[in-house]
């Protein structure tokens, strides 16, 4: 099963729309939005650097995560390469958790590359922070690995793309990702899985503490995506 | 001498399968076993179960009705052990992945399996080991598929329809494989719509139908099944009036079949079990037959009279005989 997990984390690193999606668009998107505020903050007072290091590094990650399981895995349920797969002694699940695996090591550049362009820009957390933040938002991923997983086993592969697009960019869009949340609109963002996971931040913003309602939350949405994959999977097993 | 039904005697087996798709039966009642070393080729028409049987055999799907094992045991703890390899029509590869990558990873997790460059070697893909295994032809693809089914020391080779795609000469390589792994003592089933490949390979050849074997046996025996052999001849008809119930009456007849092409002339083919009785009995029968030759049934030629037969079974009672035997000529004369 490692072998399989390394031939995915490979494939992936190699994958230059990977890349380009993941990671450098997020990166460029954040050192836009830092230059567009000019060192101002956005509503609430967090500065801009502060506030986008964080969206865009959960942009980015929710971003691979979907892509990463959502599209390979409709795409090659479609192509054969599950069923040749199921023909040899690997057992059944380790497909899922390979590209689970996969995903959560391909997280990790999207996220470290915005960080190193906040902390270049002037972000200022201590070491406990950092460290806690980075752990915070890479956990916090495998939720949408769950999400992308049950995306994956649901959708055709000519319908899948525009189904995880439409997904990830309402989430993003009312979970704080462009711009903050506004009050109006906060009792339908605990609805909203990238609103929870950007909160995961909120213990490093001054007079704030650890958001347990975010985490809470969070482990709502893993048991309910894990649920639905778990189930989906079986289904497509016996239609194979 | 009973029956073998020990593991070593068995290498396969279907116990009164059936499968369906909604309200179309895929298999229907399929009773057979496969033994150790032979070379087993699965014929049929497209939609006559070929798939939906070798999905049933590795354990793809369960069966509505009956058993299916391998090695006396279930597909799946047959496939752990690594004594089945497979290769499928839909396999699709891995993409951002070279060809070397991937034979490396079936070696990997084969529970007996090769060295890497022994399985490159005799699937003839070492020269393309590290091209991306999504940026190869049809050909080419398909050996890496056929390299991931011998990744490891499999007893028995599954293969649907494997030389699709492949051109003359690739085809013919692909065989030679495939009759060393045979000649190794593993077990080969392979469906094909290439009848000359049962013909020329396989030691066994089934014939399903509708989700039904309607054959089994040496392609030798499928042809003989069929009605050996056919003797085609012209008449003319200034060497005397042409009699068709005479010739009907020729020993080892199974069909007749007269056309006239320009006046006076007929051609006259005849489908027979006992060409030699039925030529002697020509002549004898006063006729002067030009330019005769009896030719063997081919594979494809007896596999469409079986299929068209059962076809005839099962239209049962509506249409008279006659009427069916002239459409089954008129088939073979298609060819």
């Amino acid at each position: 099963m490692t072998t399989l997990i390394q031939l995915e984390i490979l494939r992936t690193l190699r994958n230059k729309r990977y890349l380009m999606f993941t990671v450098l668009y997020p990166a460029l998107l954040y050192v836009f939005f830092i230059s567009a505020y000019s060192g101002g903050s956005v509503a609430g007072g967090i500065p801009a650097k502060s506030y986008f290091m964080v969206s865009m590094a959960t942009f980015g990650a929710v971003g691979a995560v979907l892509t990463g399981s959502a599209q390979r895995i409709s795409l090659e349920r479609k192509s054969g390469w599950v069923r040749q797969l199921r023909l040899t002694a690997l057992p059944g699940r380790a497909y899922t958790l390979g590209k689970i695996a996969s995903c959560a090591v391909t997280t990790l550049p999207a996220i470290l590359v915005v960080f190193a362009i906040g902390g270049i820009e002037g972000v200022e957390l201590s070491a406990a922070q950092w460290l806690g933040l980075g752990a915070a938002l890479w956990l916090g991923s495998f939720v949408f690995a769950a999400l992308g997983v049950a995306l994956g086993y649901a959708a055709q592969p000519d319908s899948v793309q525009p189904i995880v697009m439409i997904v990830y960019m309402l989430m993003a869009l009312f979970g704080g990702t462009w711009f903050p949340v506004g009050d109006s609109l906060k009792k339908f963002a605990r609805f909203n899985p990238v609103y929870q996971y950007n909160q995961l931040a909120s213990f490093t913003r001054p007079g704030q503490s650890v958001d347990t309602a975010a985490i809470a939350g969070l482990a709502g949405f893993l048991v309910l995506f894990v649920a639905a994959a778990a189930y989906l999977y079986r289904k497509d097993t016996k239609q194979a | 001498m009973s029956t073998r039904v020990n593991e070593g005697g068995e290498v396969a087996a279907f116990r009164n399968v059936s499968k369906s798709y909604g309200r179309v039966k895929a298999v229907n009642g399929l009773d057979l076993v496969l033994r150790p070393g032979e070379t087993v080729a699965l014929l049929g028409p497209n939609g006559a179960g070929k798939s939906s049987s070798l999905d049933l055999l590795l354990g793809l799907r369960e069966p509505d009705q009956g058993s299916v094992s391998l090695f006396g045991g279930t597909p799946r703890a047959a496939i752990e052990a690594g004594r089945v390899g497979a290769m499928l029509q839909s396999g699709g590869l891995m993409g951002d992945v070279k060809v070397r990558e991937l034979v490396k990873f079936a070696c990997a997790i084969h529970p007996r399996a090769h060295r890497v460059e022994d399985v490159l070697r005799s699937a003839g893909i070492a020269e393309i080991a590290d091209r991306k295994a999504d940026k190869l032809s049809g050909g080419q693809e398909q050996r890496v598929r056929f390299a991931l089914a011998i990744a490891g020391a499999n007893d028995l080779i599954v293969l649907d329809e494997p030389t699709t795609g492949m051109d003359v000469t690739v085809r013919r390589q692909f065989w030679a494989t495939m009759r060393a792994q045979a000649d190794a003592g593993r077990t080969v089933l392979f469906a094909t719509h290439y009848l000359e490949e049962a013909d020329s390979i396989a030691d066994r050849v089934l014939v399903l139908h509708k989700g039904r074997l309607i054959a089994d046996g040496t392609s030798a025996e499928i042809k003989a099944k069929a009605g050996g052999r056919r003797i085609t001849f012209e008449l003319h008809s200034s060497d005397g009036v042409v009699d068709e119930a005479a010739l009907r009456a020729l020993p080892g007849t199974v069909s007749l079949d007269v056309t006239g092409h320009a006046e006076g002339l007929r051609t006259v083919r005849i489908r027979s079990m006992d060409a030699d009785a039925g030529v002697a009995a020509l002549y004898k029968a006063g006729f002067y037959p030009h330019g005769l030759e009896v030719t063997s049934l081919g594979l494809e030629q007896a596999f469409l009279t079986i299929t068209g037969e059962a076809d005839d079974e099962d239209r049962g009672a509506e249409g008279s005989e006659g009427s069916a035997t002239e459409n089954r000529d008129a088939e073979e004369r298609a060819l």
